[in-house]
């Protein structure tokens, strides 16, 4: 039996940052984790998180992944891989199977850090190969380079179903549509707008009646559903697609705190099963802690930080940090973790209906609807103003924790301000030199640059595109709208692609004069010849 | 491999192992060294993994990391193995699961029986 | 949590539903049908149905089903899923062969 400082169950954002906090202080730390690799579902997050820089704001999940990793291993950490723990006890007793036997180990403090597993639903058909959860699809494509499938349907529209829909497409595949049962997309506007622009179209109210085939997928038939949720007859569509993606939700995975005897409760807004804690994540054991996904679920963001608390409160629980360190730091991370729980979609309004924003503008219905804001409602949020010459078109209509815009702009044009919730909008003497970095660093693609005359009876629209092939200069095609639809001819008159712009590269097309408020994506002519 | 992503626009081109050969029900497969065994055998069309013991249904990947245990095979004889977890070797041998075995079950017969010891803990 | 245990408690006769033939323990195969039927013979607990039908004690341990066991039950049962006392979590937490089980390393553990 070996006894560590501290033990850690998970190598996840919220593992990694508490072993990394601990491992600072002095405490001699293990990380126990089931997986062949660490980093949990960092190394799956291939999108910009939001946030501030603190958050580590337009950084990509699985490079944030990897700075965990490389700064627990220079404070030499110790992660033991392919480690289940199947065992947690009240004295702080950890068992766990390693390669082909089970061994004891005893912590003198622990902290849980086993994240959540995807909820389910049941259909007609969901048992058949081809139906998967949404975290096997972003497994397939973006840890080992296979697609999920050919033609997808996605069940769920909170965060995960749109991002991961997203990733399909940047995987190659086609994503058919994007189905929920409840009446509004659950998850942040401008996820669903990147979606929706490429032509996925949005079926609110509606859900998997049953998923066909006979040894697999090969089709899918969703109906509208009432406000009780029952099927409405008549309203059925058939999609031929060989694979359903199921997002609708996670659920902590706090078993282990059940076996030790902590105390937890059943709470709907975390997401299940949840320990009892306090503000520094401590549960009703002292020195045992939770942090990240297990304790409620949030964003990877937010679980760092939980980590970083926890991993300073059992160092000072050890006494390896005076009360003094330990509350400065805390103090820090909670004002960090504060910023990110505002906003529309903070912890406090999960499941509400959020009717206007902060500053009192009615929220798009079109967005929550079908996914995208309509023409008619764009004007109406304050970072979609009209200038001479070419400046910023901020569609961020929805009060999110966010600021990257802000602090990326050399020329200082785009103010959020001090409340990182608030919509961005153009100052007014804003001298924009169109260098793109805002449009690339927009985590939400959100912000397009526009010239709406460039030249006479034309006007060009430089956007974000994260797609291969990559449109080149010369390449004609469709502008299409925010929902997807194509709204004129476009010629691509640039495309941008620079180190800062981290992969995310900024196509310029020329369109119509009376389109340059409404072009928002391009699709390139289906190319003559077989490729 | 027509499901393998040749190159990415956010990860670019995926880094893999050596390719190397392993036989599937028999048939000789290739894949890369260290995959996980499910990602071989998805790249090469395969979607049945197993067929269950009580209704004789079959099932493939769900979750792809280790929970759900649906994707099990029988793994160089050995049952019950979580192909989505396994990382593929040369010449490993991987057959279809029906019920806790590699043997196929009698057409038309769904044994209620046959259900039992399934191999669980 | 009293009530849910009040075994003179009325729910009907059991009714044949559509989506009773469904699958909800992918493991053990059990169905919607069978769970709703173990409700209205009398096992109101989790822990009892889990013991009965063996849903969720595959060999995934019920990682999938368990919400959904939950779910069918409380409407069967007419509460809230929050009401109903979850099944107990022991170790092995993941499944584990018998022999690597009983192999310890280092000390001779409890």
């Amino acid at each position: 039996m070996k006894r560590y400082d501290l033990i850690v169950v998970g190598a996840g954002p919220a593992g990694m940052s508490a072993a990394i906090e601990a491992a600072k202080h002095g405490v001699h730390v293990v990380v126990f984790d089931e997986n062949a690799r660490p980093g949990g579902q960092l190394f799956k997050q291939i999108h910009k998180f939001f946030g501030s820089k603190e958050h580590r704001a337009k950084i990509r999940g699985f490079v944030i992944g990897q700075e965990l990793l490389d700064e627990a291993a220079k404070l030499g950490v110790t992660v033991e891989l392919d480690s289940t723990v199947i065992g947690l006890y009240q004295d702080k007793e950890v068992v766990v199977k390693q390669g082909e036997q089970v061994n004891h180990y005893k912590g003198d403090a622990i902290v849980v850090a086993t994240g959540a597993a995807e909820n389910m639903v049941t259909f007609e058909g969901w048992t058949l190969p081809g139906v998967i959860g949404a975290g096997a699809a972003q497994t397939m494509m973006n840890l080992h380079g296979v697609r999920p499938g050919n033609r997808v349907l996605m069940l769920g529209t909170g965060n995960v179903g749109l991002v991961v829909s997203y990733q399909l497409k940047q995987a190659g595949c086609d994503v058919v549509a994007l189905v929920d049962a409840a009446p509004h997309v659950g998850g942040y506007g401008v996820h669903a707008a990147k979606v929706a622009r490429t032509g996925v179209p949005f079926y609110l109210s509606h859900t998997i009646k049953r998923a066909e085939g006979t040894d697999h997928v090969t089709g899918v038939t969703i109906a509208q559903v009432d406000s009780h949720f029952q099927f409405v007859p008549g309203t059925e569509k058939h999609f031929d697609v060989d694979t359903i993606c199921v997002a609708v939700g996670l659920s902590p995975m706090s078993q282990l705190f059940k076996m030790d005897g902590c105390k937890v409760v059943d709470d709907r807004r975390k997401g299940g099963q949840v320990p009892v804690v306090d503000d520094l994540g401590q549960t009703s054991i002292p020195g045992i802690f939770a942090a990240g996904d297990v304790s409620g679920i949030e964003e990877a963001s937010s679980a760092m930080i939980e980590g970083r608390i926890a991993g300073l409160a059992a160092a000072s629980y050890l006494g390896f940090a005076t009360d003094d360190e330990e509350r400065a730091g805390v103090d820090a991370n909670e004002r960090a973790l504060d910023g990110l729980r505002q906003g529309m979609f903070a912890p406090k309004n999960r499941g509400k209906k959020v009717e206007k924003t902060e500053e009192g503008i009615p929220v798009s219905q079109t967005l929550l609807e079908r996914g995208y804001v309509a023409d008619s409602e764009i004007e109406r949020f304050p970072g979609v103003t009209h200038r001479v010459g070419i400046h910023p078109v901020i569609e961020c209509t929805q009060n999110i924790p966010c600021n990257p815009c802000q602090d990326v702009c050399p020329k200082h044009c785009i103010k959020v301000g001090s409340h990182i919730t608030a919509l961005p909008q153009l100052e007014p003497d804003a001298n924009c030199i169109g260098c793109g970095l805002c449009v690339a660093s927009c985590p939400g693609q959100a912000i397009f640059l526009v010239d709406e005359k460039s030249e006479p009876g034309f006007a060009e629209v430089t956007l974000p595109y994260e797609f291969l092939p990559l449109p080149q200069k010369g390449d004609r095609g469709q502008a299409l709208g925010r929902d997807g639809k194509p709204v004129c001819e476009a010629e691509v008159v640039g495309v941008k692609r620079t180190k800062a712009f981290d992969h995310t590269a900024i196509v310029t097309v020329k369109v119509p004069e009376d389109m340059s408020m409404r072009a928002r994506f391009f699709k390139a002519a289906p190319a003559t010849e077989t490729d | 491999m027509g499901t393998r992503i040749a190159e990415h626009p956010i990860l670019g081109v995926p880094q893999k192992g050596r390719l190397v050969s392993f036989t599937y029900d028999g048939k000789t497969l290739q894949g890369y060294e260290g995959e996980p065994v499910a990602m071989a055998l998805k790249a090469a069309g395969v979607m049945v993994h197993r067929y269950t013991a009580k209704r004789h249904e079959p099932r493939g990947i769900f979750c792809a990391i280790g929970r759900c245990t649906d994707c099990v095979m029988v793994v160089d004889g050995v049952p019950n193995v979580r192909t989505c977890m396994t990382p593929l070797a040369e010449g490993m041998e991987v057959r279809t699961q029906y019920g806790a075995t590699a043997v196929p079950f009698d057409a038309g017969e769904k044994d209620e029986a046959s259900a039992k010891d399934g191999g669980a803990a | 949590m009293k009530d849910i245990n009040d075994r003179t408690r009325d729910l009907g006769p059991f009714e044949p539903k559509p989506g009773d033939d469904m699958v909800v323990c992918r493991c053990e195969e059990v169905t919607q049908g069978q769970i709703r039927q173990a409700v209205h013979d009398g096992l109101f607990t989790v822990a009892e149905v889990r013991r009965y039908l063996r849903c969720g004690m595959g060999l995934c341990q019920g990682q999938t089903c368990a919400r959904l066991v939950k779910g069918i039950m409380a409407r069967e049962l007419g509460v809230s899923p929050d009401e109903l006392e979850p099944a107990s979590s022991r170790a092995p937490m993941r499944p584990i062969e018998m022999s690597v089980f009983a192999k310890e390393g280092g000390r001779d553990g409890e």
